[in-house]
């Protein structure tokens, strides 16, 4: 790595050609993702439809089911990962994510609760429930972390134990709501983007775009914060505020998307460590292309889930978990190994 | 207080438990006042039959599952030497769970019964979680050790919630028996669970010297001539049966094997032959309670027994990892 910051000119030109990259892969999963499903559309009607040319069309199938659930993938997918690797830089812990420390089962718990208990309420909001609901959760883990100093696993282990009581209350509020017959909030906790729709897109994106712009306007604080708290001190940074805001930033990117796409763990775990495999620590870059993996992750998994046994649906997120669950071991084994015992 | 007194008073609390399991109901002719005659005299009227044939089952289910859950855990916590440690937290539990729900969606897979899918998927997520942490050789990290079992329980379970999305029916099903609604419970599936009871029973009450050796370390089990990796094993397996048929039996029910082994070690001290039977009481004593507010919390309606036991599990587990400060 030293080898390679050492020659600017060809890292820049390295990561820009990357990020070219990445985003081509993108946006090829993203057309592949809206030509599988229970009807399986040619890659040139799609685009026929989506640009308005002459030609065979399928308007119906891609305007109103396939592409606001691509829109809703593309979009979450970035802000859990902005979300993990922010919170994996300001709190230095390898094994942390929006998941980890509760964020997803808090933001899900006000969500479901605001569903259940106040039906009144317009879905516009929902994206406000579940960002208390994931403050909430954060805000207790980052004071255990802050108060008390506790080690990188020992956190992530306290973060788990929030996140149990989270979704102890999650299980309570879906097995005392037998009222309503269908399983749609049973679908929508395991991480689908099944049924969404332009509505889920029209409360989410001002929220998801604005923070993920945020973030990125934000990263280079990250690099400052990664000199040291004497160093980025000395270099004008307020250290403990900086991290607040960007924890908040964190927070907030998950929250709201939990609130669309349900509880999809590991893809904010997963994105930054590739994405640091990839470009390095620096989280100019790395940000970005974490965001990138992110969305490339959740399309896939959207994607396959799709494409294994249709019309059967598989969710993003119980396929994330099925990815993430030995990823995360593999990054538990790795850093035990590294803080050396 | 004298030991014989402190299982006098966990037993009456037990016995106290069962009861009020009894007696509490939407039944109004069935009160504590008259529910022991109801139960030993048989006078043929509804009142009767309800208790016996309804109510009776599902106390006994309870009073078992708590007793093979927390002797499961209490098993773990010895070979483990791990306070966090238990069959929920190790991912046995969502392991016996992936079993059962394999065998619900692909009949075709399910060897012999529902309960030995449950006892294999068990003994599988047993193997991985301990696998993951450095395996039975005496060098288990234990932070390690419940995080990686916390991950085979999140993925067992991210199988499991897969059944959640087919069908509706098949979706509500499901959902119930992960949230160990045991008020369908019936005489005729009590006999196994009585037979696992009693061997896990057994089975502890000879493990435990064992157990109390493997407190001391490697060394010294070694010393006194025991194979501390034998053992191991053998306390392993023996949860993950014993998990295996509670969950068959009941459903995911999740930190009963947490709760009772902690308490039981405050109350009844660190000797093994002693806690044995305590856990085993206090396992049955704490379950029952959790079944008799699972019918007040929203009287007239019942919310699943899994439910409540996971309302007081978490924040016991979010305290006991909050205090593990100094285990790593």
């Amino acid at each position: 790595m030293n080898g390679l910051a050492s020659h600017p000119h060809h890292t820049r030109r390295r990561a820009v050609l990357l990020i070219g990259l990445l985003a081509g892969l993108v946006v090829a999963a993203a057309l592949w993702g809206l030509s599988v499903g229970a009807v399986a559309i040619p890659v040139h009607v799609i685009i026929n439809t989506l640009f308005n040319l002459d030609g065979e069309q399928q308007s119906y199938i891609i305007m109103r089911s396939r592409l606001p659930r691509m829109v809703l993938a593309l979009l979450a997918g970035g802000a859990l990962a902005l979300s993990g690797a922010i919170i994996q830089a300001v709190i230095r812990n390898p094994l942390a994510s929006p998941n980890i420390i509760g964020i997803n089962a808090g933001a899900a718990l006000f969500a479901l609760g605001m569903v259940l208990f106040f039906p009144a309420i317009p879905q516009v909001w929902m994206p406000l429930a579940a960002c208390v609901g994931g403050l909430c959760a954060a805000g207790f883990v980052i004071a255990v972390a802050h108060y008390r100093q506790v080690s990188a696993i020992h956190l992530a282990l306290i973060g788990v134990a929030v996140g149990f009581l989270f979704q102890a209350g999650v299980d309570y509020l879906l097995i005392t709501s037998n009222d309503s017959e269908s399983s749609a909030p049973l679908i929508w906790l395991t991480g689908s983007l099944w049924g969404r729709s332009w509505g889920h897109v029209a409360i989410s994106w001002i929220p998801l775009l604005g923070l993920s712009a945020l973030a990125l306007v934000l990263s280079y604080r990250l690099d400052l914060i990664a000199l040291g708290e004497g160093t980025a001190t000395g270099l004008g940074l307020n250290v403990p505020r900086q991290r607040l805001l960007l924890l908040l930033v964190a927070t907030l990117l998950a929250s709201v998307s939990v609130a669309v796409v349900g509880v999809m763990g590991f893809i904010g775990l997963m994105a930054p460590h590739i994405a640091r495999r990839l470009v390095g620590g620096s989280h100019r870059l790395m940000l970005p292309v974490a965001a990138l993996v992110g969305m490339l992750l959740v399309v896939l998994a959207d994607g396959i889930g799709r494409a294994i046994a249709p019309p059967i649906e598989v969710s993003a997120g119980i396929l994330a978990a099925l990815i993430g669950a030995p990823f995360f071991v593999y990054i538990m084994l790795t850093t035990e190994a590294e803080s050396g015992s | 207080m004298p030991l014989t007194l402190r299982f006098v008073f966990l037993t009456a609390a037990v016995l106290a438990c069962a009861l009020l399991s009894l007696a509490i109901g939407p039944r109004s002719d069935v009160s504590l006042a008259n529910v022991v005659q109801l139960l030993l005299v048989d006078d043929g009227s509804l009142a009767r039959s309800a208790v016996v044939d309804l109510r009776l089952p599902r106390t006994l289910v309870a009073g078992l599952i708590g007793i093979n859950l927390a002797l499961a855990g209490l098993a773990l916590q010895a070979v483990t030497r791990n306070p966090l440690a238990s069959e929920s937290v190790l991912g046995i539990n969502q392991g016996a769970a992936l079993g059962v729900a394999i065998g619900l969606v692909v009949p075709a897979l399910v060897v012999v019964n529902p309960g030995v899918m449950a006892i294999l998927g068990a003994i599988l997520a047993g193997m991985v979680t301990l696998g993951i942490a450095g395996g039975l050789g005496g060098r288990l990290d234990s932070m390690r050790l419940v995080l990686a079992g916390v991950t085979v329980g999140a993925f067992s379970f991210a199988l499991v919630r897969f059944t959640f999305t087919l069908e509706d029916n098949l979706a509500r099903t499901m959902l119930t028996w992960t949230a160990a609604d045991i008020s369908a419970a019936r005489l005729d599936q009590l006999l196994p669970l009585v037979g696992w009871a009693l061997c896990g029973l057994v089975a502890s009450m000879a493990m435990a010297h064992s157990f109390n050796i493997l407190a001391l370390g490697d060394g010294a089990s070694h010393g006194l001539g025991v194979d501390p990796r034998r053992r191991r094993f053998a306390g392993a397996m023996l949860a993950a049966i014993l998990t295996g048929a509670s969950v068959a039996a009941a459903g995911p029910v999740m930190f009963v094997g947490l709760v009772m082994p902690h308490l039981c070690r405050l109350w009844f001290g660190p000797d093994h032959r002693v806690l044995v039977p305590a856990v085993a009481l206090g396992g049955a004593g704490l379950v029952l309670a959790a079944d008799v507010i699972s019918k007040l919390v929203r009287f007239p309606y019942e919310t699943p027994l899994g439910i409540i036991c996971a309302l007081i599990g978490a924040p016991y587990f979010l305290y006991a990892t909050l205090r593990a400060r100094s285990m790593a």
